[in-house]
């Protein structure tokens, strides 16, 4: 066993040679790869095959997957109202990449997704990428009004650049805030599971006081799974208030 | 650790131990590929085949759901006609036989009163009759009497007098 609490987040090609290369920089099919095509495919499989159309009393599995569908659904409602449904494939998907992933991390000896700025910070940059090909789309040059709160001028010298940052910020502060959130979460377990083995091979009394991190491993489970939940969600409503901007700039829908 | 492509001279291969893993860009390439796959692959899934089943099913169920309702909505209207029609139709029945039971009534009190009209016409009539015919008894009984008693007078004068005397003078004598 690897002590490293950061040896979790290693990403080591499982096929030894690079499948091709792309501009010169090698592709291998790590284990990171196969996690994201084993979260892809399942929550794929499940949201298909789980829902018959005209099942009227749905299964378990149907109710998941409405469930999921809905509460989707409801988030882009609430937060852009009826022509932000447009964009519910794709905050769908997001939601759904996130979630599984957050939660296939949750797996001992899996890899988290989630815990690669890479990939969070990719997908920080297709969102607010999105919002901005949406918001030119919408509004054409007046898009930029979105920089311009309604102040008065003297203050707007101070708000516009103010503006203008936080929005630039956008795609970092989204993107670690997951990989943060995720990074730490399962750091600690790690280090906590790191006291367990080093108390218990202590011997004598230390051997019993190994319970109290084997404890607080299991809380912090606990607490992971809610953060694995609240970190899809948090990403997913932040994507719909984004697309909110865009679509209405300030006004209030 | 793996050979290096024939194209990549410049590439490192990524690194085995130490620094934050995250923060190898080495990987980089590697991550976003597969991102790009594997979430086009989600997203295709989503949008094209899960998404639109799943609608489905829900508005399926909504529709269901509200043609039930639609349905009971009309049963209960239904039955509550038939409810209305069917008190209407006892009450109907309710005066029908009140009025019949009403009309019994009065036809047999009617029927009653004639025929006690008629006893008590019948009754008058024979008492009548019976009184009458008393007063012809007791009429031919006085008279009977009257006749017996100047008999009886002519007899008894004529047997102390002698004298025969004539019924009308008995009659007179006696103050009959």
């Amino acid at each position: 066993m690897n002590l490293n609490p950061m040896e979790q987040f290693a990403i080591k090609p499982l096929v030894a040679e690079p499948l091709f290369a792309i501009a010169g920089h090698p592709i291998y099919f790590t284990n990171q790869a196969l996690l994201m095509v084993i979260v892809t495919v399942a929550s794929a499989l499940f949201l298909t095959l789980t829902v018959k159309p005209n099942r009227l009393v749905p299964t378990r599995g149907q109710s998941m997957s409405e469930m999921s569908y809905e509460f989707v659904a409801g988030m882009i409602h609430s937060a852009t109202g009826e022509d932000g449904l447009k964009f519910f494939p794709f905050v769908f998907t997001l939601f759904i990449f996130v979630l599984c992933s957050n939660f296939f991390g949750m797996v001992p000896g899996s890899f988290t997704v989630t815990s690669q700025i890479a990939v969070t910070l990719a997908l920080a940059c297709l969102v607010v990428g999105l919002v901005i090909v949406v918001g030119f789309m919408k509004h054409g040059i007046g898009f930029l009004k979105l920089f311009v709160p309604h102040a008065p001028w003297y203050l707007l010298i101070l708000l516009i650049p103010i503006e203008v940052i936080s929005f630039l910020t956008r795609p970092i502060s989204l993107s670690v805030r997951l990989f943060a959130n995720m990074l730490a979460g399962h750091t600690m377990l790690a280090v906590f599971a790191g006291f367990v083995i080093a108390l218990g091979s202590a011997g004598g009394a230390l051997s019993i006081l190994s319970v109290a991190p084997m404890l607080l491993i299991v809380a912090i489970m606990l607490l992971e799974f809610l953060v694995a939940f609240l970190q899809a969600y948090v990403f997913a409503i932040l994507t719909c208030i984004y697309l909110n901007e865009a679509l209405h700039l300030h006004d209030h829908h | 650790m793996a050979e290096e492509p024939a194209t990549t001279a410049t590439t490192q291969a990524p690194k085995k131990e130490g620094g934050f893993p995250p923060f190898d860009t080495t990987t980089f390439p590697s991550q976003l590929f597969w991102l790009a796959i594997t979430f086009a692959f989600l997203f295709t899934v989503l949008w094209r085949v899960a998404g639109p089943k799943i609608n489905s099913a829900i508005t399926n169920r909504r529709g269901a759901i509200n043609g039930a309702i639609k349905d009971a909505t009309a049963a209960r209207a239904e039955a509550d006609a038939a409810q209305a029609g069917y008190e209407a139709s006892l009450a109907a029945a309710r005066s029908r036989a009140n009025a019949l039971a009403e009309e019994t009534r009065q036809s047999l009190n009617a029927e009653i009163a004639r025929a006690k009209a008629e006893a008590d016409a019948q009754a008058h009539q024979s008492m009548h009759d019976a009184d009458a015919r008393i007063t012809a008894t007791r009429d031919s009984a006085k008279a009977a009497v009257g006749a017996a008693a100047r008999e009886a007078a002519v007899a008894i004068v004529e047997r102390l007098t002698g004298d025969k005397v004539s019924a009308e003078d008995a009659a007179k004598a006696i103050g009959n």
